[in-house]
């Protein structure tokens, strides 16, 4: 009889999977996978994130999720301390400018690479010739651009010829696409495959399942400290309402990375559940491209960085997990100030806005053109703009029409001078002022927005070539003051570095800060 | 003039003959929709980074600009061969790619299958046997609003009431993260990999992980089938064979069960396999609204990243898939019931 | 000897005329004569789907709020994120907008979409499937590879991808959406029109019309279309039930319109997935419900269209059949 032959196969399959469940247990805590989770240095941490990774290649990534990896399984020359904001000798042991345009490093001897080769000056020259040769389309390699060769001087020297002074060279070499790699093992000419991972650092790579996970165990022939632990598992998640109900019901340690504001709210008050927050450099800002209107018109820019209310989007739409920025130069990095509230007050300023256009003689409402994307910078950049949108239009004096494209179509647009004024975000690549104000003031930025002004340049030619920190820091603080007046970009919000850990779980804090590493070698488990 | 049926043979040829055109016309509809459209991978990964003359540099070494028609040989030489090439984004073979998550999807269209032809099979069986009564209006009625709820509300509520309010499921994933990394995939399909490591554990997380995903999908994807079933075994109840076998004295059960049911089936069996399509497309959902790790949520992710190496293996793999199934259920089709052949 | 009377005496004098129905009288004729279980199941289908309909078209005066107003008229912001409350009985969602209203829009996008896509695919595949099923040959063989290979892949796929390209070129409004949407539907049209034309081409009256030298074109409209285009309502509305829930896909996948543009069911629910996670239920509850009932009540009216008109499934009210008692005397 065919159908009841089906149900009772069927009852049975249901009835097996019923018992199945019920024999596992409590499964749903993944620490208690492995047995040897006793002492604390032995300890699995569980690391959820939505960001997805690139790809472990130094030459090969420059997004925040592959740098993390690089900077726990491999080493930099220099790095930033935890909480720190200057370069710290890490695989070498000092460093020094010779000149303005020569720079050189007394390398660390004793350290070998995951695979048992010795660490020396070879590899060094090995790995910045490699990445420049290589010059990957998905890699950093133009951050190299002052870097005209290599010298090794001998096994424990290097010497870095640069082609123009760069008082920010030390900052590049923290930067995870100066990692070194060995020379024996890794190609000259292609990027190494992500399951042969080789480094110095305290972790390799135990397994990877690309678009799933990432696995680290501590290296036992590290040459410093091992460790806080003894293996970190870095989970992707595809959104992070799964990633806040895997932290939630014990799944994951730690979550950390593109958390919305309602969830972070949330688990404030969850059982078992503690938000750690740290100092951030993630910016979002406004750009106006000055070929098109309105916005070739001073007064028009002015007036929109006097009405928009920066303290309304941060509150409404991000629950306070960002602050109002008042310059391009955030705060925390040396030399920032905070020129748009000098300039033009921290509130915004309706009748001030209304004067500005008045006496420019132009008639409102000016009618905006606003551009925005709506995943790259997270979901929220829909709640974002709609809000700005209604700070802008409730003052009466714009109308505001939003568009909106993914991100593709969107940066081509955008840096084609295609749109009149769209959002833009940026991470640093290490923690200096130069990484942003040359980088969105200089005449000949990716922006391509058609600002140009000498005097900036000037000032940025000097910072650049400058090693005095006071002389720089001048030069920030001026360039800060003209962009605030001149207004191509107006600047929105900085974001605070937020994470959410399981009880027991310490010592996040620590490396929430202004580097973006973050640093699995301290976090530890009770 | 009663037409002559053909060979299996032959209808297997012509069948097969007229798969390749289908195959060709899906290839290159997917080349063309991945390749017309603006914006490149370059832009998608750099474009907030870099100048326009940079990205044009590095566009023109990885050979995006040239003319179309290069690029659309040089692709159907790839297919031809099997080399789908590395994903742009992140540098994975595209066939390994394609084997890793494409067994996540098997491995929950499969269970979802199940699930849907148990519940459909079963409800509309018994809704046709009970025409007109109210087993068979909460039959159909439970058809039409479970296939009316689009997978991921029902992912929704699920969510809210197994993952938030009870906490009894897992909500993503399909194995926590540290019986992922323990467990030793062979196959790739975790349930078997459990089975073959004899690890009990691994195997209720892993069941735990599936049960919400799958059952979702099943219900909606079964209660098309109630719908199916139910019609066929109304069409094959009123059949002359039916009336002969009552005008004879069978029992009504005997002649319910031996000859009403397994002849509405035999049609149903067809149809299951062309509502493969509808599985594959309720998948994709599905992997979203549960963050299962399988083809359809990477699409969507290569997708949004412009990474077309990608895309277009996994389309064209689709594609495959589906001129594989509709070929292997015309076959079946032509074998069973002769009239169907040219 | 007087008669022996049975039941109601019968009419007197001539049997009237019978008239015969026009089109729509003979399309909608087996509804009047539906009984039983198909006619609620239809009347129920087309009652919820009347609600929907009257919610769309009067959503401005039906909805208390805009469906992206995020204050109320004396500036006040409203909460965002609140539960169901007398003043905004379906609660806000994490835009402080009134999720009531936005169901109620979105019935409105959902219809209009829905209406163009189904209009665009009907109008596409119905002569495609009539041309290619009368004439044959080659370009019928053509065609038909064309829409088999179209109907044969997984239509979320190509919705998705071809929602995309649209979206880059035309932006993500109504029409992108709506065409993404037909071009998948097209194929069905297709195949159906061009069955019943197979079948319809082989009759004895056609083959006579042709024999009388009339035009194809004649043919076809007077016979071919007529009898084929009964089984189009019942496609259409099912079609159009499906429709919706392609359309919340593409809206939940983020393809769909631009959420400043309209109110849209399924991106609302991609939003309240978030809301999940922190136990907020009613962001995501309502507009989920509003797809489930609406797709049910198109899916209920096409089913009871299909019972009814389907001749295979179709019961007719039983009259009671009038033997007219003869008056004769004996």
């Amino acid at each position: 009889m065919a159908p009841s032959r089906w149900l009772r196969f069927a009852t049975l399959l249901a009835a097996l999977s019923l018992v199945a469940a019920a024999c596992g247990g409590d499964d749903g805590g993944g620490e208690q996978g492995g047995g040897d989770d006793g002492g604390n240095e032995t300890a699995t941490i569980i690391h959820g994130t939505t960001d997805p990774w690139q790809s472990f290649a130094p030459a090969g990534s420059v997004d925040l999720p592959s740098w993390n990896v690089i900077y726990n399984v491999m080493e930099t020359l220099l790095t930033i301390p935890p909480g720190g904001d200057t370069p710290e000798p890490l695989l070498a042991e000092s460093c020094d400018f010779d000149d303005a345009q020569t720079y050189t490093c007394t390398l660390r001897t004793g350290v070998t690479f995951h695979d048992g080769s010795t660490f020396d000056a070879e590899d060094v020259k090995f790995s910045f010739d490699r990445n420049i040769g290589i010059a990957d389309p998905e890699g950093a390699s133009s951050l190299l651009a002052s870097l005209d060769e290599v010298e090794v001087v001998d096994d424990a020297t290097v010497t870095f010829h640069l082609n123009k002074p760069d008082a920010t060279w030390p900052f590049m070499l923290t930067v995870a696409t100066t990692a070194i790699v060995p020379s024996e093992t890794y190609s000259a000419t292609e990027i190494q495959d992500d399951q042969e991972v080789v480094g110095t650092g305290r972790y390799q790579v135990a397994e990877f399942r690309p678009g799933e996970q990432v696995v680290l165990e501590a290296f036992d022939g590290y040459w410093g400290d091992p460790p806080a632990n003894g293996r970190v598992i870095v989970q992707l998640f595809d959104t992070s309402s799964a990633l806040k109900l895997a932290l939630e019901q014990g799944e994951v340690d730690i979550a950390y990375r593109n958390m919305t504001p309602t969830e972070i709210d949330d688990l404030r008050s969850a059982e078992g559940v503690a938000v750690v927050e740290g100092g951030g450099t993630e910016i979002r800002y406004l750009v106006f491209n000055l070929d098109q209107e309105p916005f070739n018109e001073l007064a028009v820019r002015q007036a929109i960085a006097m009405t928009v209310d920066r303290q309304a989007v941060a509150d409404n739409v991000y629950n306070g997990t960002v602050e109002p920025l008042y310059s391009m130069n955030p705060v925390g990095l040396a030399g920032h100030i905070d020129a748009f509230a000098d300039e033009y007050g921290a509130a915004p300023d309706l009748a001030g806005a209304e004067a500005v256009l008045g006496d420019a003689g132009i008639s409102t409402p000016v009618e905006l053109e606003v551009w925005w994307t709506p995943s790259h910078y997270g979901d929220l950049s829909a709640d974002e703009y709609a809000e700005i949108q209604r700070s802008l239009e409730e003052s009466g004096l714009f109308t505001v029409n939003l568009k909106s494209t993914e991100w593709d179509a969107y940066t081509e647009a955008a840096f084609t001078g295609q749109y009149p004024s769209y959002q833009l975000g940026w991470f640093p690549d290490y923690p200096d002022a130069d990484n942003y104000l040359a980088s969105f003031y200089a005449s000949d930025t990716f922006l391509a927005n058609g600002y140009a002004n000498d005097t900036v340049d000037e000032l940025i030619a000097t910072e650049k070539g400058s090693t005095d920190p006071a002389e720089r820091i001048a030069a920030f603080e001026e360039i800060q003051r003209i962009a605030a007046q001149d207004v191509p970009i107006v600047p929105i919000w900085q974001g605070k570095q937020v994470a959410a850990v399981r009880e027991g779980i310490t010592d996040v804090e620590q490396t929430l800060d202004a580097s973006f590493i973050f640093r699995y070698w301290v976090i530890s488990k009770a | 003039m009663p037409k002559q049926t053909t060979s299996l043979r032959t209808y297997a040829l012509t069948r097969l003959a007229l798969a390749v055109p289908m195959f060709l016309l899906l290839l290159t509809l997917v080349f063309l929709l991945m390749r017309v459209a603006p914006g490149d991978p370059i832009s998608a990964a750099l474009g907030g980074r870099l100048s326009q003359e940079e990205l044009q540099i590095r566009r023109e070494a990885a050979g995006y600009d040239r003319p179309l028609i290069v690029q659309y040989f040089e692709y159907l030489g790839d297919v031809a061969t099997g080399d789908f090439g590395t994903t742009i984004s992140d540098n994975r073979p595209v066939t390994g790619m394609i084997v890793q998550n494409g067994a996540a999807t098997l491995e929950l269209t499969m269970v979802a299958m199940l699930i849907a032809v148990l519940v459909g099979i079963g409800i509309g069986l018994v809704a046709g046997r009970y025409r007109d009564t109210p087993v068979d209006v909460v039959g159909r009625l439970f058809g039409i609003v479970i296939y009316a709820a689009p997978i991921f509300f029902l992912g929704f509520l699920a969510q809210l009431v197994f993952g938030k309010w009870l906490g009894w499921l897992p909500t993503s994933g399909r194995a926590s993260p540290v019986v992922t990394f323990e467990l030793n995939t062979p196959t790739n399909l975790f349930i078997v990999d459990a089975l073959i490591a004899g690890d009990w554990a691994a195997l209720s997380d892993i069941l735990k992980h599936l049960v919400m995903p799958a059952t979702t999908l099943g219900l909606v994807t079964g209660g098309i089938f109630i719908r199916l079933v139910r019609v066929n075994v109304l069409q094959t109840l009123q059949g002359d064979y039916i009336e002969a076998a009552r005008a004879r004295g069978l029992s009504e059960r005997s002649v319910v069960f031996r000859h009403a049911f397994k002849n509405a089936l035999v049609p149903v069996i067809t149809v299951m396999g062309l509502q493969f399509a509808l599985l594959l497309s309720g998948a994709v959902l599905t992997e979203q609204t549960f963050n299962w790790p399988g083809l359809g949520s990477e699409l969507i992710r290569y997708l949004d990243n412009r990474d077309y190496i990608a895309v277009q293996g996994i389309i064209t793999f689709f594609a495959l898939v589906v001129v594989g199934m509709s070929l292997l259920i015309d076959f079946v089709n032509a074998w069973v019931d002769p009239r169907v052949r040219y | 000897m007087k008669t022996q009377r049975r039941g109601p005496q019968p009419a007197a004098g001539p049997t009237p005329p019978v008239r015969r129905a026009g089109l729509f009288g003979r399309m909608i004729a087996p509804v009047r004569e539906a009984s039983g279980l198909p006619k609620w199941i239809l009347w129920a289908g087309i009652v919820i789907t009347v609600i929907f309909v009257v919610l769309a078209v009067f959503a401005p005066l039906i909805a208390p709020f805009d469906f992206d107003q995020y204050r109320s008229v004396d500036g006040a912001r409203f909460a965002k994120q609140a539960a169901p409350s007398s003043e905004h009985p379906f609660g806000t969602n994490v835009q402080s907008t009134d999720v009531l209203s936005r169901v109620i829009y979105g019935s409105r996008t959902a219809l209009i979409v829905v209406l163009i896509a189904v209009a665009f695919a009907m109008m596409i595949g119905v002569p495609l499937g009539l041309i290619s099923g009368y004439r044959g040959g080659r370009m019928d063989r053509v065609l038909l590879l064309i829409m088999d290979t179209l109907f044969a892949f997984p239509y979320l796929l190509l919705a998705i991808v071809i929602a995309f390209l649209l979206s880059e070129s035309i932006g993500r409004g109504v029409m992108s959406a709506a065409i993404s949407i037909s071009v998948i539907y097209i194929p069905q049209y297709y195949r159906v029109v061009r069955n019943h034309v197979l079948s319809v081409r082989e009759e004895p009256f056609v083959e006579a019309a042709r024999a009388i030298g009339a035009k194809p074109r004649t043919i076809v409209r007077r016979y071919v279309f007529s009898n084929v285009v009964q089984s189009v309502p019942v496609i259409a509305t099912l079609n159009a039930a499906d429709a919706i829930l392609t359309l919340a896909a593409l809206g939940f996948l983020g393809y769909g319109i631009q959420p400043t543009e309209a109110a849209e069911w399924g991106y609302d629910i991609q939003r309240a997935i978030a809301d999940a996670g922190a136990g907020i239920w009613w962001t995501g509850l309502f507009p989920g419900l509003a797809i489930v009932l609406l797709v049910t009540g198109l899916t209920l009216l096409g089913e009871g269209l299909n019972d009814v008109i389907n001749p295979v499934l179709r019961r007719r009210r039983l009259k009671r059949v009038e033997i007219p008692v003869s008056e004769k005397t004996t």
